[in-house]
């Protein structure tokens, strides 16, 4: 690596620390100056600073789903515009088949860096739009089978052209969105943070002069992959496979497939996902760049969390996606809410690390955001109310799983209850665990989630995106599995009715129902009879556990000594031997 | 000044304990004297009677004692405060533990939350709903409440919160549960959440309610052993308390609301810089805070400390937490924005599998310490790094009074940088003092640039233990032109203290679109809010001064920039001009105005302070006669090693001295490098200019 001869350790490292602030920087902006939830709450968007090649420096700490996603999307852009670039230009587009992009509410906005007549980086944004158009409000049906049926779809375009605002453009996109207002600010944000990331660059630019500067870039790449090869090589040499599904789509659900196999060979590895399901006619098929992302994301969690986010990380990482699978769709699969496969790509990438690196993964967790999403008119004035549900992590080999945490694809947020119900015609009944659903394990997976909605309104539309209720979150080296996910209407009433997990088409709600929406739980890690029975203990004083389960799936007995719970030490060793004997 | 108004003021820290005051004479006195940490009052009282003796002075000349204390962080940080209960309404009991969901770290599968400071089954759901327009849905059971009471007694509960949904529209249930409990429980420290922070968004309400209430008895019983050995000591006088906002308040006002002190000393040393930045005719300044194991910075705009109620207890190291957050517990309370990085001087060097350097965010803290101080630290730190360099003392540090070792410092850098990086042992230690730079200019432009704010524009306050050392190399990484580092900066929290002015805040939610702002409505919150200030404060005071803001956005975002409001009855002007100094800041901030949305008011906030005594100017440094020492220090490889004065700070006063140049004095040490001016001005601040380039 010649750079290392110019490039000293430092000014390396300084560099690097640069490039993320500013990527961080115009994360910022753009959180807090965007208005949808999905990209203020959610977080569902991406920056980054790429260098003169258009490779990734430094990306923003925001979406671990969206990571190397701007690698595609650079790569087709500098192709296909090569000699059609000026200075001040900013660029525009969406689609996965005609741009490298991820699917269609997914906006990319970009802008080069001139300097002195060359290009010698670029500012990046991607941010999920709240809508672009299609045939449900907020553009990610289930229900879709063909892009054409899903909004907008932008071509690489000139937002900017050298500097002139392109009208058209802007107008366009405008008349296709249902919320234009939101759209076009949300856009504007983008650029905004664009120019920031310009300004900031110039700045690192003039400190060390071309030269330099340029050394600098491809040094950060290569730290980048050393780095990541130096952490791969820790990892046993072999081949892992691990197959798992989504439970499939709308009322007669049949499993869709995920095959990974992980191999592991001395500092490089190799994920494939040779034998997944085939590309579905729905809108949940993940365009190529997105099952990358999944994959590097996952990769990423089980390294070190010093290697920057930087494009020569990917380098040692080869991703195989057969065409025409439900991860590499050919044109025109829909691919509107792929955000569910994405998420079901790193969990079964997960059940392969875990053979690999058991103590740095956990047992399965409930699967990323759920995304209810209730629209309708109230007032006169049309609303959509859509949230990330998450979450609960599987026991990991140090620590029970986690609750009430955001899938590691998605750092994503809750709404508060009472902006919810200031908002919308919504109450909510209840918010909180549910008891007795960790799946059982020496570490115990955590507990599930529901939240209760009472719909206030006229009428309104109801669609989810969940899953895990028949293929339950898997439990690692002897736990149990977590509890699955529900969506009742009307719970306990002569109207009660199930909701399927994936909704192809809305349910229509009326004035007064209740909408049940329980998340899948954690499953267990190690082997539930060798749990610590103060643990166990603890987890009914908390009313995690009833003394019920306690017995039933721990074998400990908790009796009641001076009007306290307490563990029976004998009565619990004979549980447990009598269940050892009968397993 | 007549003796009788005379202030002293005492600052904790881990290892130390400040104390300033102000001599009848203007002259600042300052003494450190080590932590008490099995009862830190016994180190106050005892630290200011001695000096206060040695001055010839009496403990009755003092008419305030300031103070800033770490007894609420600690309390969180070490999870040993009340055993807490929280009464919250039916279906809800877990929002405190659910939180918002976000975790602080990206890519991190095996990330374990802070555990919540109630525990599940002492969180007790009650009978009761609020909608989101305050009517009553359910009626409070009070049934249910009694029920809880029985529970609270069985469990040995020894502080409640009570938060109930929207009780920032409605607060009558919530108040009736205070009745309730204060009547059958009457020894207990109950916090309603209404009380601490009317405002939308449970999560926020709720974790604020709950830490007021857990820190509320270690806060109680720690004001009270300081008074009373204040008391015996002969210190009569009234003892006030910082909050994180930066105001002082009666130590007995803050027991009601001690989750308002949770930050008070790093308040402490941005007050002490504003102040000092007042006094030298400098409107904007970046404050620049070092000390053993964070670098802090914090933005001061013409002549305004910048605030912000977005902030965790314990959230770590907490830099990053402007996009990651979740890390802490939620305490949506005045702070001053101050952010943070893992980079002091006990901060551990190491260099990674790919051949970087890291700095930090590991510490060797106070114990063991940085390798040159031979107290059994083995990882060579910032600190020791500094020495080789030749930045420090290679005999003693802090005036002689702790015996170092160098050659212990070179001999890590060697085995644990320079060797495995196959460097010299300068460039080593040159590779560490840049990069840890580089983190804290992260913390400076997350206070700057990430608010449309150019550092340059700014001068750059330097003060903590280390802040003298690095300022010149910040100034360089960030193209500032000036760097003060005033006098007493190693103990400059307590400076702070002692020149903090009483101030109290309170604000609430007030969600109107602009256009649908009754301004009666408007004026008469105000008024209400300031009447509940003024009562905290007392009304005995003449020269209260008051501030009101509101917190504004663009209807649909979820971030709000504060706005001051005009001093006079609300109209429509007035309004008009809120309306564009909302969208100016916005521009300003971000870069754009989102024009044709909507604006609109989220909650209204009231300050109101009692001006200081104002104090006179501290006698100026006499220059002294005495040598001018040599050593060599290393400024990067193009400078090279270069024999460098080392001078005392009043040897400045004969004229500026260009770099480079060492300052070296009890509290700390400053370095000019070459292309840098350093001289003194009239209050005893160091001055380094920067060269042009």
């Amino acid at each position: 690596m010649s750079t290392d001869n110019t490039i000293s350790p430092f000014m390396l490292e300084v560099m690097k620390s640069a490039f993320e602030t500013v990527a961080d920087e115009l994360a910022i902006i753009i959180m807090r100056t965007a208005c949808s939830s999905i990209v203020r709450d959610a977080i569902d968007y991406s920056t980054a600073i790429c260098d003169r090649n258009g490779l990734t420096l430094a990306q923003g700490a925001t979406t671990p789903l969206h990571l190397g996603s701007f690698h595609d999307a650079m790569s087709n852009l500098i192709a296909r515009e090569a000699g059609n670039i000026r200075e001040g230009d900013v660029f525009v587009f969406n689609d996965p088949y005609l741009a490298g992009g991820q699917h269609l509410p997914d906006i990319y906005v970009i802008k080069p860096i001139f300097i002195d007549g060359e290009i010698e980086g670029w500012s990046t944004t991607v941010a999920h739009q709240n809508d672009v158009g299609g045939i449900v409000p907020g553009s990610n049906s289930i229900g879709s089978t063909e892009i054409f049926q899903e909004g907008l779809r932008l071509p690489i375009l000139k937002l900017f052209d050298a500097g002139v605002s392109n009208v058209s453009v802007w107008k366009i996109i405008a008349a296709n969105v249902r919320v234009p207002d939101i759209v076009t600010g949300d856009i504007k944000a983008q650029v905004a943070a664009c120019h920031v990331g310009e300004r900031e660059f110039r700045k690192l630019f003039a400190r060390l002069g071309a030269e330099k500067f340029r050394q600098c870039c491809d040094a950060i790449h290569d730290y980048a992959e050393r780095l990541t090869r130096s952490e791969i090589a820790r990892v046993p040499d072999g081949v892992y496979r691990f197959r798992n599904h989504i439970d499939g789509i709308g009322t007669d659900p049949q499993p869709i497939p995920f095959c990974v196999s992980l191999a592991v060979s001395g500092d490089e590895v190799e994920v494939d996902w040779t034998g997944t399901s085939p590309e579905v006619r729905a809108g949940i098929n993940a365009p190529v760049p997105f099952t990358r992302a999944a994959v590097y994301a996952a990769i990423r969690s089980v390294l070190s969390q010093d290697i920057p986010n930087a494009q020569g990380f990917t380098r040692p990482i080869r991703v195989i996606a057969p065409e025409g699978t439900i991860v590499n769709p050919r044109s025109p699969a829909a691919c509107g809410a792929r955000g569910i496969t994405g998420f079901r790509m790193i969990d079964c990438l997960m059940g392969a690390l875990a053979q690999a690196v058991p103590d740095k993964v956990g047992a399965d967790g409930s699967g990323g955001a759920t995304i209810p999403a209730i629209g309708g008119i109230h007032n006169g004035a049309p609303y959509v109310f859509v949230e990330t549900m998450m979450g609960a992590n599987g026991g990991t080999a140090g620590s029970d799983g986690q609750d009430g945490v955001a899938h590691v694809g998605a750092n994503q947020s809750n709404i508060p209850v009472e902006v919810i119900e200031t908002g919308y015609p919504l109450r909510i009944e209840r918010y909180g665990y549910v008891a007795d659903t960790g799946g059982p394990g020496r570490n115990r997976g955590g507990l599930a989630i529901e939240r209760v909605f009472r719909f206030l309104g006229d009428e309104a539309l109801l669609t989810i995106r969940s899953d895990k209720r028949r293929f339950r979150p898997f439990g690692l080296f002897g736990g149990g599995e977590g509890s699955g996910s529900l969506n009742v209407i009307n719970p306990d009433t002569v109207d009660e009715t199930l909701l399927p997990v994936l909704l192809t088409q809305p349910y229509r709600l009326k004035r007064g129902d209740v909408y049940k929406h329980v998340l899948a739980s954690g499953g267990g890690y190690g082997d539930p009879l060798e749990r610590d029975p103060e643990a166990v203990l603890a987890d009914v004083v908390l009313e995690r556990v009833s003394v019920e389960a306690a017995l039933r799936d721990f074998g400990v007995v908790i009796v009641s000594r001076d009007s306290r719970p307490a563990v029976d030490p004998a009565a619990t060793a004979a549980a447990r031997s009598r269940a050892e004997a009968a397993a | 000044m007549t003796k009788a108004h005379l202030k002293v003021a005492a600052d904790i820290g881990g290892t130390f304990t400040d104390i300033a005051l102000f001599l009848p004479d203007g002259r600042l006195a300052t003494r450190k004297v080590p932590s008490t940490p099995a009862d830190y009052s016994a180190g106050v009282v005892e630290g200011m009677r001695s000096l206060v003796a040695e001055l010839g002075l009496q403990p009755s000349d003092f008419a305030e004692i300031h103070h800033g204390c770490t007894v609420a962080t600690n309390a969180i940080l070490e999870q040993k405060g009340a055993r807490t209960a929280l009464l919250t309404t039916r279906g809800f009991r877990d929002v405190l533990e659910l939180r918002r969901i976000r975790v602080p770290r990206l890519y991190d599968p095996l990330y374990v939350k802070p555990a919540p400071l109630a525990a599940r089954n002492h969180r007790y759901e009650i009978g009761e709903r609020m909608d989101a327009d305050g009517q009553v849905l359910v009626e409070l059971d009070e049934g249910d409440v009694m029920d809880a009471v029985a529970a609270i007694k069985r469990e040995g509960i020894e502080a409640v919160a009570v938060c109930f949904l929207h009780s920032y529209r409605n607060p009558a249930h919530e108040r009736r549960v205070g009745e309730i409990l204060r009547r059958e429980l009457p020894d207990l420290f109950v916090t309603l959440s209404v009380d601490v922070l009317p405002e939308i968004r449970e999560y926020e309400r709720t974790s604020t309610a709950v830490i007021n209430a857990y820190v509320g008895p270690p806060v109680a019983t720690y004001i009270g052993r300081l008074r009373d050995g204040l008391d015996r000591a002969g210190f009569s006088g009234q003892l006030m308390v910082m909050q994180s906002s930066g105001g002082t308040l009666d130590a007995q006002a803050v027991m009601d609301f001690p989750a308002r002190i949770v930050e008070c000393g790093p308040a402490a040393g941005v007050i002490g810089a504003a102040h000092e930045a007042a006094q030298i005719g400098t409107g904007n300044v970046i404050t620049f805070d070092m000390g053993g194991t964070t670098a802090k910075a914090s933005l001061i705009e013409d002549g305004q400390i910048t605030r912000t109620d977005e902030y965790e207890v314990g959230g770590g190291i907490s830099l990053s937490s402007r996009l990651l957050k979740g890390g802490g517990y939620a305490l949506k309370l005045p702070v001053i924005d101050i952010s943070e990085v893992g980079a002091g001087g006990g901060s551990i060097i190491r260099v990674d599998s790919a051949g970087a350097v890291k700095v930090g965010p590991d510490s060797a803290g106070a114990v063991p310490g940085p390798v040159c101080y031979g107290t059994g630290g083995s990882r060579p730190t910032v600190t020791d790094a500094n020495m080789v360099l030749g930045y420090l003392n290679p005999n003693a540090l802090a005036g002689g009074t702790v015996p170092v070792d160098a050659a212990l410092a070179q001999a890590s850098l060697v085995r644990d940088v320079a060797s495995p990086l196959g460097m010299s042992i300068e460039e080593a230690a040159w590779s560490v003092y840049v990069v840890a730079a580089a983190n804290m200019v992260r913390a400076v432009k997350a206070v700057s640039t990430y608010r449309g704010r150019n550092p340059s524009d700014f001068v750059l306050m330097a003060f903590g233990g280390n802040g003298g050392i690095f300022a010149a190399e910040l100034m360089r990484q960030l193209q500032m032109k000036r760097a003060v580092v005033p006098a007493a900066a190693g103990v400059f929290s307590a400076v702070g203290l002692c020149v903090g002015e009483v101030q109290f805040s309170q604000s609430r939610s007030f969600l109107k679109k602009i256009a649908q702002v009754d301004y009666r409505e408007l004026d008469a919150a105000l008024a209400d809010l300031e009447r509940g200030v003024r009562g905290r404060l007392g009304s005995q005071h003449s020269r209260l001064t008051r501030r009101r803001s509101a917190a504004m956005r663009y209807v649909g975002q979820a971030f709000e920039l504060g706005v001051p409001l005009p001093d006079r009855a609300m109209d429509a002007t007035a309004l008009a001009e809120v309306c564009e100094l909302f969208e100016a800041e916005h521009e300003r901030t971000y870069g754009l105005r989102l024009d044709g949305f909507a604006t609109e008011i989220v909650s209204l906030d009231v300050s109101v302070s009692i001006e200081g005594s104002p104090l006179q100017q501290p006698a100026p440094a006499h220059a002294q006669a005495s040598k001018v020492a040599e050593r060599r220090a290393y400024f990067g490889p193009d400078a090279g090693w270069l024999a460098t004065p080392v001078v005392e700070r009043s040897q400045l006063a004969r004229g500026g001295m260009t770099g480079p140049l060492i300052v070296e004095e009890y509290e700390g040490t400053t370095v000019v490098p070459p292309g840098a001016l350093a001289s003194l001005d009239g209050r005893g601040n160091i001055i380094i200019d920067m060269e042009a380039a």
